[in-house]
């Protein structure tokens, strides 16, 4: 009886009732699907609300120099600006609505055409060192970019680039990479948590545990299902992705391939997490909670050979970095580590393996009676 | 093998040869830390007898059910359930094994019929004669017209009838009820008690923890008592009567009378309890006291009543343990 046939129909049974038992709460299965999309907002709008100081910009002089000199600083990517006037400026930063005031003299363009210093006066609010240190620096990168357009006789400026990769990416693009392994990581811990959890919170994982059907086949029941749901919220992130930001895969047999391994690595750490704590309750805050440290710390906004040694030893350490690595490859073909997307997706496995055998081991040394 | 060899079981005449122990347990003992559950327990279970298994709340008796179904490993001892050892041959011991758990482990939200379909897939039991097995066991316990019902919408009863139903559809040699009609009420208790006491003209074995004593008493041959973990009394319910309880004489007076105290002092006597003009005595098993007691009574005052009964299973447990079963 013990065959693989045996088991086959254990996991089919079981897939069976764990999709009509999600089928009895609809509602529940919903969020659950549309969790990695909520995900998916969340940490678009962290990212990108912190880009870009809001700054004001008080024009005491309307000539074609001073007005290619708020155009440079607009171009630098750094400032929201807004024309202003003194008394609106000055009311702007002390309601802390702004971070910087510039001012641009009333005599900006004679003096550039008399080729004499300028005082371009700046007023910072230092309150958030980040802002700060974004103006400092973008201020003279506008002042460089200006007098390279305004003044090309004395300031020459000739790029000499050489890209690694044929095409440039977008912030956003690049960023939706990362933010997709997330959605992954949240729904599939989240679901398959839930599932596993669920039976040890309503004690029917006791009719499950005295059938003759292995532990094994038990918990991958437990991942197949949520592996299943979780399809479905992955491929709603993915269309996300495609019609709303334009990204459009390089690789997609990759795409398809990898988004696959990485729910699977997902759900199995869900269940051993649902098999651990078999409560329901602290699964979401728990994903929730991990994925943003470990967001960051994988490399979201570029490789994590731009981090300090003992960062890229940490972000080694999980799987999220890894994920990261494999789906930059499918989706921009980049890659990011020289281990080979091979290894990389080796590693994913062995994580994946990992959980569905510690989940294993958490179930034999469960009791359930003391 | 070589263990089972040792105990002369054949791996595959095992079930054909009656004079294997259905359950078979030595020395078993399982620790929670500091917490000795289960202390040395040995006893055996024959096969096709109904036996119960009681004791207060802590007593071990769930612990010992899970130890039987593999749910925990003993701390020491062994456990052979039909002669295969628990838990080297786990898979093939739960496939003989019905269970019924006192939480009943039903899936809610979903119907009878999937539950017991789910079952039927989780134990193997062929798709060819499946739903016709699915619909006898259904309608064995009444519940055929509430087959596609959600079991949220079920009665305690109708829960036990179907987690029975559930428990008895691979048809197994062995089955456990672990308090089979707690929070039942009295109708649908005694269906289920019949349906026990069916099984064993089935040839069923079926084990049973119970807090009920009267529930002991109707459906088990032979009662395990079980306090802090510790076999304290093994033996059919009219012997244990016999050996632990002897008589209880009750005595009506016209008047309160004031012999309790030479009651006391005669030999054979275990308690005396006076409530007013009732005087209530417990004798010691075998010992021939009661007409001493009657002259007794009779020469402090009329004796307008008397009644010698055998103690009831509360009263020996009582005795044993020190405590009421439902403590």
């Amino acid at each position: 009886m013990h065959t693989f046939g045996f088991s086959l129909r254990v996991l089919w049974a079981c897939l069976k009732k764990d999709l009509k038992s999600a089928l009895t709460e609809p509602l529940y299965t919903l969020v659950s699907i549309i969790l990695p999309v909520n995900v998916l907002f969340l940490m678009s709008l962290l990212v990108i609300s912190g880009g870009l100081a809001p700054t004001a910009v008080v024009m005491q002089d309307a000539g074609p120099l001073a007005q290619q000199f708020y155009t440079a600083m607009n171009e630098a990517h750094s400032f929201v600006l807004q024309h202003a006037t003194a008394d609106q400026a000055n009311a702007l930063i002390e309601q802390g609505r702004v971070v910087a005031v510039v001012t641009i003299p009333a005599d900006f363009d004679a003096r550039i055409r008399q080729h004499q210093r300028v005082s371009v006066e700046v007023q910072i609010n230092n309150l958030n060192t980040d802002f700060t240190n974004d103006i400092r620096r973008a201020l003279p990168l506008s002042i460089t970019s200006f007098y390279a357009k305004a003044e090309p006789s004395v300031v020459t400026i000739t790029p000499q680039e050489h890209d690694a990769y044929p095409q440039d990416l977008g912030y956003i693009p690049y960023l939706a990479v990362p933010i997709l392994v997330i959605g992954l990581m949240v729904g599939g811990m989240v679901q398959a948590g839930t599932a596993a959890a669920v039976e040890w919170e309503r004690e029917t994982m006791k009719e499950l545990l005295l059938s003759p059907a292995s532990r094994v086949a038990i918990l991958l029941d437990k991942m197949l299902a949520a592996f299943l749901i979780g399809l479905l919220g992955a491929a709603i992130v993915l269309a996300v992705l495609i019609a709303l930001l334009g990204i459009w895969p390089v690789h997609w047999g990759e795409l398809i391939g990898f988004t696959l391994l990485i729910l699977a690595l997902f759900t199995a750490w869900g269940t051993l997490l649902g098999t651990w704590h078999k409560r329901r309750t602290p699964l979401a805050t728990l994903a929730i909670g991990l994925c943003v440290p470990l967001f960051f710390l994988s490399g979201p906004f570029g490789p994590i050979s731009f981090f300090a040694p003992i960062e890229q030893v940490i972000a080694r350490i999980f799987p999220v970095y890894y994920a990261i690595v494999l789906l930059q490859h499918a989706v921009h073909d980049f890659t990011l580590n020289t281990q080979g997307i091979g290894i990389n997706a080796l590693v994913l496995a062995a994580y994946a393996l990992g959980g569905l055998i510690l989940a294993t081991v958490v179930v034999r040394r469960s009791t359930l009676a003391h | 093998m070589g263990e089972e060899t040792l105990r002369g079981v054949q791996q595959d005449s095992t079930l054909a040869d009656p004079a294997v122990p259905a359950i078979e347990l030595l020395a078993l003992s399982k620790a929670f830390g500091t917490l000795q559950a289960i202390d040395h327990l040995t006893l055996s279970v024959r096969q096709g007898e109904i036996f119960g298994l009681l004791g207060p709340n802590g007593s071990g008796k769930t612990t010992t059910i899970n130890l039987i179904s593999g749910l925990s490993t003993p701390t020491s001892g062994e456990v052979l359930v039909m002669g295969y050892q628990m838990p080297r041959h786990a898979r093939r011991i739960r496939q003989m094994l019905g269970a019924v758990p006192q939480e009943t482990a039903l899936y809610e939200e979903l119907s009878a019929w999937d539950n017991l379909d789910f079952h039927a897939d989780l134990f193997g039991m062929p798709r060819q004669g499946k739903k016709a097995r699915i619909m006898q066991m259904l309608d064995l316990v009444q519940l055929e017209e509430r087959r596609r019902s959600r079991v949220s919408t079920f009665s305690g009863g109708m829960k036990r009838r179907l987690a029975l139903a559930r428990a008895l559809l691979h048809d197994p040699h062995l089955l456990y009820l672990d308090e089979p009609t707690l929070g039942v009420d009295v109708q649908s208790r005694r269906a289920i008690w019949d349906y026990i006491l069916s099984l064993k003209e089935q040839g069923k074995t079926v084990l049973i923890t119970t807090n009920y004593l009267e529930e002991a008493q109707a459906l088990c041959e032979r009662i395990a008592i079980l306090d802090h973990g510790k076999l304290i009394a093994l033996d059919t319910p009219e012997h244990l009567k016999q050996t632990y309880g002897g008589n209880v004489v009750e005595l009506e007076t016209a008047l309160p009378i004031t012999v309790a105290d030479d009651i006391r002092q005669l030999p054979g006597v275990q308690e005396v309890a006076q409530e007013g003009t009732s005087l209530r005595v417990t004798t010691q098993g075998g010992s021939d006291v009661v007409p001493q007691i009657i002259t007794l009574v009779t020469r402090a005052g009329e004796l307008r009543h008397i009644a010698v009964r055998e103690p009831t299973l509360d009263e020996i447990f009582l005795r044993l343990t020190g405590t009421a079963l439902r403590d």
